[in-house]
């Protein structure tokens, strides 16, 4: 057995959410028999954005904000990859946040694992677009963009501390992404001890939705409905907010796996370069 | 001491200027058929307004035995739907040129024209509108016309023309042809008659050739060297990249995607590329402007990447439509940090193909930035060249690990220290290769590591990968007499200028010797031994700082042989205005 990088011991301090995070994405990995070498596990930058080079799969620490696209080309190049993106709120809704929408608009079959803390703890604890001074309920709240979005399909939030119900969410996540049913967003209410810890009001206030009998993840407006009237009243949800099993991939191409050698293609090559001929008949 | 202008008819000049929606390019296909048929070879070019539709818009021409590749000094022969047709066209007509112009508005403005002219005033739209029922119906007219004056036969130019509109419907085409003729009997009226106009075109022996854009080239190039993934963001001069392979790369297996904007084109493009995918994307320098930072990052991740600069008018917004050679600097220097890169620097369209081959091979073997440094006209100019040789594309895999390679291994560090400073690569998927990628600094595993032995230890490591690659990097294109006194160095769309102004240049009695540096960064050898071998050196580039010239003597050419030729008025040197510039200088020299 070839050694290859050993995984590393996370730098998060003692307490912090995303412990819960990576212990649940190896939990589901294994749940679902994924090898190692099929996955790749993109990360932003921040505190979150070291969680690759923990796990032991394919890891990529990509630019900062710019995880979505980078994920969004490794999974168009090879379909075939387990392809998780990670990464912060400051990550993904302030310098990145543009890719954000883009990539709800796409649907490429991914997960997108967003752990949101309210703060750039590795830069000392400035405030990010999700920090709230009183109350849970974010005034930015990306479930509800995800589900203003016509094409997205999944939509989910779970909270660290949660970590059953995390996990099972990671694992539906990444079914769906892998059934190539498109964009799988999860967020991660992952709170930073250090510099915004917000468990206790989090635990307070949190309203769990697949918890609900007669909650129906599969209806877009009752998603909207939920997530806006808990909002409403200073709560947040979270659970399996929504999952549209109807879309799905078709057939993609597999860039990664042609047989790019030019005399495998010579008759093809001649033929469009034919299209450029000056035709001396006409 | 001035140049002659030369102008024979083995060598016409044409512009066919209108408001956009007049049809302007129609007479200009019909009249390159009629040139193609004969052996010319064609240079088109097209000026047009940055909007969406309409305003003034030219097609440019240019029919020639000899091979060109660049407009002429005069135009010969000018079609003019409008005023502003005959404002814009006016001052670049010859002495004895022609206008063919529409005066369904009033006659044409005289004052812009040179007074050796010949005018032909014709109610083109009133006529077309009156007998045929509709307006576009002027192109042919107008056709007809500019037929006579070439001396084609009828018999020919109504063959041309049934085919060119052989698949619209029969009234139409019918139409036309009685367009054709009223054109014909207008010419009769004025003492045109058939088959003996005032000039005749010349004719060569015909062979197998291809009319391709500079963009056209960069993107079969890429697709023949194994490219099969592209992402871009549309801009202008490069747009056609991205519209070419989106219809094109599918057939192949690859994707080509529009992304949300410049960042997410360069970091998709990481993506697939970090697969190991041969990819690519393209842009202009607002776009590259953005990706900065992304190819930084490859340099330092150690990602192969092309990355195509269809450069134009800067800074900022600038002027979209117009040539421009001002991102060098840019490119050369651009980015944060130390890291490797290649800079390539195609001209013809058949350099364009070679050169993005190339691009990828050595974006693959170097694991890093490769960029493609075009302009406007070199990307958008239609030129007539020879088929391009897809038998001479060979790729170069660089180091890669599969499975089997993997297992052999002990151990498998991505960012082993190695003596030519490339790493074995084992993309995402390969069992037992597992690593990690990074833009921070690291040790072999890829782990973040930030000790000063590690970090020297690194950098260094990248920047050798360049001497791997050094003796492989393309060589210079030369012309003129290598013995002259004074050289001529320049890229991309002056080397058709170049090339010619040597002619006329030594007709004149002054020898120049040319050089088109193919790679530009790293800056090869041979130009500074160039630059050694001459007493004067022009460098003749589309910027107002010298961007080329600082860049040769930087590295040691002896800067005092350099001398600027400078041009950023957004249009092409014409070849006789180069030769004159050089001319002056030369005259001041001795």
């Amino acid at each position: 057995m070839t050694a290859t990088y050993p995984p590393a011991t996370p730098i998060w301090c003692a307490g912090c959410g995303h412990f819960g995070v990576q212990a649940v994405m190896l939990a589901a990995m294994r749940d679902l028999g994924i090898p190692a070498h099929e996955v790749m596990v993109l990360a932003g930058i921040g505190c979150s954005g070291t969680i690759q080079n923990n796990l032991g799969t394919y890891g990529y620490h990509a630019l900062h904000g710019r995880v979505l696209p980078t994920a969004t080309g490794v999974h168009l190049a090879n379909p075939d990859l387990t392809v998780i993106a990670t990464g912060g709120d400051g990550d993904g809704y302030a310098i990145g946040m543009g890719h954000l929408v883009h990539t709800f608009r796409r649907n490429p079959s991914f997960t997108y694992v967003i752990m949101n803390n309210g703060v750039y703890g590795l830069t000392k604890g400035q405030n990010s677009p999700t920090y709230q001074s009183e109350g849970a309920a974010l005034d930015f709240d990306a479930v509800s963009l995800g589900l203003s979005i016509s094409s997205t399909t999944f939509v989910a939030r779970g909270f660290a501390r949660w970590t059953d119900q995390l996990h099972r969410l990671t694992v539906a996540a990444l079914e769906h992404a892998r059934a190539g049913r498109g964009f799988a967003f999860l967020e991660v209410l992952s709170p930073c001890v250090t510099y915004n810890d917000t468990y206790p009001v989090w635990e307070a206030t949190l309203d769990d939705l697949d918890a609900r009998e007669s909650y129906d993840p599969s209806s877009r407006a009752g998603a909207f409905s939920a997530v806006s009237e808990l909002a409403d009243e200073g709560r947040m949800a979270v659970g399996l907010i929504y999952r549209n099993g109807a879309r799905a991939n078709g057939e993609l191409a597999r860039p990664a796996a042609e047989d790019v050698r030019p005399d495998r293609h010579a008759a093809a090559y001649a033929d469009l370069m034919a299209t450029f001929r000056v035709r001396s008949g006409d | 001491m001035t140049v002659e202008t030369q102008r024979k008819l083995a060598d016409l000049n044409v512009m066919v200027a209108g408001q956009g929606g007049d049809g302007s390019l129609t007479v200009a296909n019909l009249l390159g058929v009629v040139l193609g048929r004969r052996g010319f070879r064609m240079y088109t070019a097209r000026d047009v307004a940055s909007r969406i539709k309409g305003g003034h818009a030219a097609a440019l021409m240019r029919g020639s035995i000899a091979p060109r590749g660049c407009m002429g000094d005069a135009l010969d022969l000018l079609v003019a739907f409008d005023d502003e047709a005959v404002e814009r066209g006016g001052p670049w007509l010859a002495e004895d040129g022609f206008v063919v112009f529409d005066a369904s508005g009033g006659p044409a403005p005289r004052e812009y024209l040179p007074e050796g002219a010949t005018v032909f005033e014709i109610p083109f739209a009133r006529l077309a509108v009156r007998d045929l029922r509709r307006d576009l119906f002027k192109n042919s007219l107008g056709f007809g016309v500019v037929s006579r004056i070439l001396s084609v036969g009828d018999d020919e130019a109504a063959d041309v023309l049934t085919q060119r509109f052989a698949h619209l419907r029969r009234q139409v085409a019918d139409a036309n042809l009685r367009a054709l003729e009223a054109g014909f009997a207008y010419a009769d009226e004025n003492g045109l008659t058939a088959g003996s106009g005032p000039w005749a075109l010349d004719s060569a022996p015909n062979s197998d050739r291809i009319l391709i854009s500079g963009n056209e080239a960069v993107a079969v190039g890429f697709l023949v060297a194994g490219g099969r993934f592209f992402t871009g963001y549309p801009i202008t001069p490069a747009s056609e990249i991205l519209s070419f392979l989106e219809r094109r790369l599918p057939a192949f297996g690859g994707v080509a995607i529009q992304a949300e904007d410049e960042l997410a084109a360069v970091n998709m493009a990481i993506g697939a590329a970090m697969t190991g995918t041969r990819s690519m994307t393209a842009t202009s320098g607002p776009g590259i402007s953005l990706m900065q930072e992304g190819v930084s990052h490859l340099g330092s991740a150690e990602i192969p990447l092309v990355v195509v600069d269809c450069q134009r008018s800067g800074p900022s917004t600038g002027m979209p439509t117009k040539p421009e050679q001002s991102d060098i600097n840019m490119l050369v220097h651009g980015g944060n940090g130390d890291f490797p890169r290649i800079v390539l620097s195609p001209s013809t369209p058949t350099d364009c193909f070679h050169l993005a081959a190339a691009a990828s091979n050595l974006a693959q073997r170097i694991q890093g930035p490769v960029y493609l440094i075009l302009d406007q006209a070199v990307s958008q100019d239609s030129v007539t060249v020879e088929p391009f040789d897809l038998g001479s594309v060979e790729l170069a895999p660089g180091k890669r690990l599969d499975a089997d390679d993997v297992a052999q291994l002990g151990e498998y560090r991505r960012y082993l220290v190695t003596d030519d400073g490339v790493s074995p690569w084992a993309v995402p998927g390969t069992p037992g290769g597992m690593n990690l990628v990074t833009g921070n600094e690291r040790n072999e595993w890829g782990h973040v590591a930030t000790g000063a032995a590690n970090r020297v230890t690194m950098l260094d490591k990248r920047m050798r990968k360049i001497d791997l690659v050094r003796a492989d990097l393309p060589l210079a294109h030369r012309w003129g007499d290598p013995e002259a006194e004074a050289g001529m160095i320049g890229i991309g769309l002056e080397l058709g200028a170049m090339e010619e102004a040597t002619e006329r240049l030594a007709a004149a009695g002054v020898a120049i010797s040319g050089l088109q540096p193919r790679t530009l960064w790293p800056v090869l050898d041979e130009t500074i031994e160039f630059v050694r071998a001459h007493e004067r050196v022009y460098v003749v580039e589309h910027n107002a700082e010298g961007q080329l010239v600082h860049l040769i003597a930087s590295v040691g050419a002896p800067h005092e042989r350099l001398r600027s030729v400078l041009k950023y008025d957004g249009v092409p040197f014409r070849p006789g205005e180069l030769a004159g510039r050089i001319l002056e200088a030369e005259g001041a020299a001795s």
